[in-house]
């Protein structure tokens, strides 16, 4: 087995679970039954996920300077992402949405 | 040390900041644009702006990053939001959709604004846990998905890997009393 080959099918494999989690993530959003509870599933199903695809093409890449650029999108889209679940939670508390929550017991 | 000072920065410093800024954006452009020299003509201005923005927009107080605590924080980060996408998607594919959300109040040891700022952003990605505000008074507002007992005490443990990524101590913790 070549270097390549092994690459080639590894890679293959990250793609399909970083395809899982968006998949999840997704299920989560339409799923869950308020904005606060979406959120947590959006944000963090989706930075794990581009986290597999981002080793899966790191490993199909030609040069080091592209990896090093994937793991930076990776990184910029971690920072972002977090950032815009914080201002998205910040401004439904804000106007005064509640948390869904089950009934007490 | 816990207490925030509201020392504006130094002209001087904010200089030393901006150049340093210009050379970190201007380093992220030529990787990401892999070194096309034409790019330059868009980069420069653009990484000027940037460093320019982010010295005006600095919070009051800077803090520096420790280096072994970065190394920590780093492979902690890497476990915990492996663990946190794992149990969402767990809970989002489960048929009974386990969840029990509540927001929990946790008292912040944590001073400054930068250091305040990625413990809220790390909580987000971690296992159950999403910032939804800061209170007055120190305290954050985090949103649950599974309101448990340990939930506070999960957090602190959050909070003492982002004061060792910035080299800081935290006071002991005041555990029980509340709820």
């Amino acid at each position: 087995m070549t270097w390549e080959t092994i690459a080639g099918w590894g890679s293959t494999a990250l793609f399909a679970v970083g395809a899982f989690f968006f998949f999840a993530g997704s299920v989560g959003l339409v799923r869950f039954p308020d904005v606060y509870t979406r959120l947590h599933a959006l944000t963090k199903a989706d930075n794990l996920g581009l986290g597999f695809v981002v080793t899966g093409l790191a490993l199909r890449a030609e040069s080091w300077i592209v990896v090093l650029k994937l793991y930076l999108i990776w990184l910029i889209v971690i920072v972002t992402g977090a950032t815009a679940c914080y201002l998205v939670a910040n401004a439904a508390r804000g106007s005064g949405l509640e948390p869904w929550t089950r009934e007490r017991r | 040390m816990s207490q925030q000072t509201a020392t504006t920065i130094s002209r001087r410093e904010r200089i030393r900041l901006f150049v340093l800024r210009t050379l970190a954006l201007g380093a992220i452009w030529v990787l990401i644009t892999e070194a096309d020299p034409g790019s330059l003509a868009v980069g420069v201005p653009l990484a000027m702006i940037g460093a320019a923005l982010s010295v005006a927009l600095q919070p009051r107080s800077l803090s520096a990053v420790h280096l072994p605590g970065a190394v920590r924080f780093a492979g902690f980060f890497l476990v915990q939001s492996f663990l946190g996408g794992l149990d969402v998607a767990r809970r989002a594919l489960s048929p009974a959709m386990p969840l029990d959300p509540a927001c929990v109040r946790y008292p912040l040891r944590l001073a400054g604004d930068g250091p305040r700022v990625v413990l809220a952003n790390t909580i987000s990605l971690l296992p159950g846990t999403l910032s939804a505000r800061f209170l007055g008074g120190d305290t954050l507002e985090v949103h649950v998905l599974d309101n448990h007992e340990s939930v506070l005490a999960d957090l602190a443990q959050v909070e003492e890997r982002v004061a060792g990524l910035f080299g800081a101590n935290l006071p002991p913790l005041q555990m029980g009393g509340d709820s």
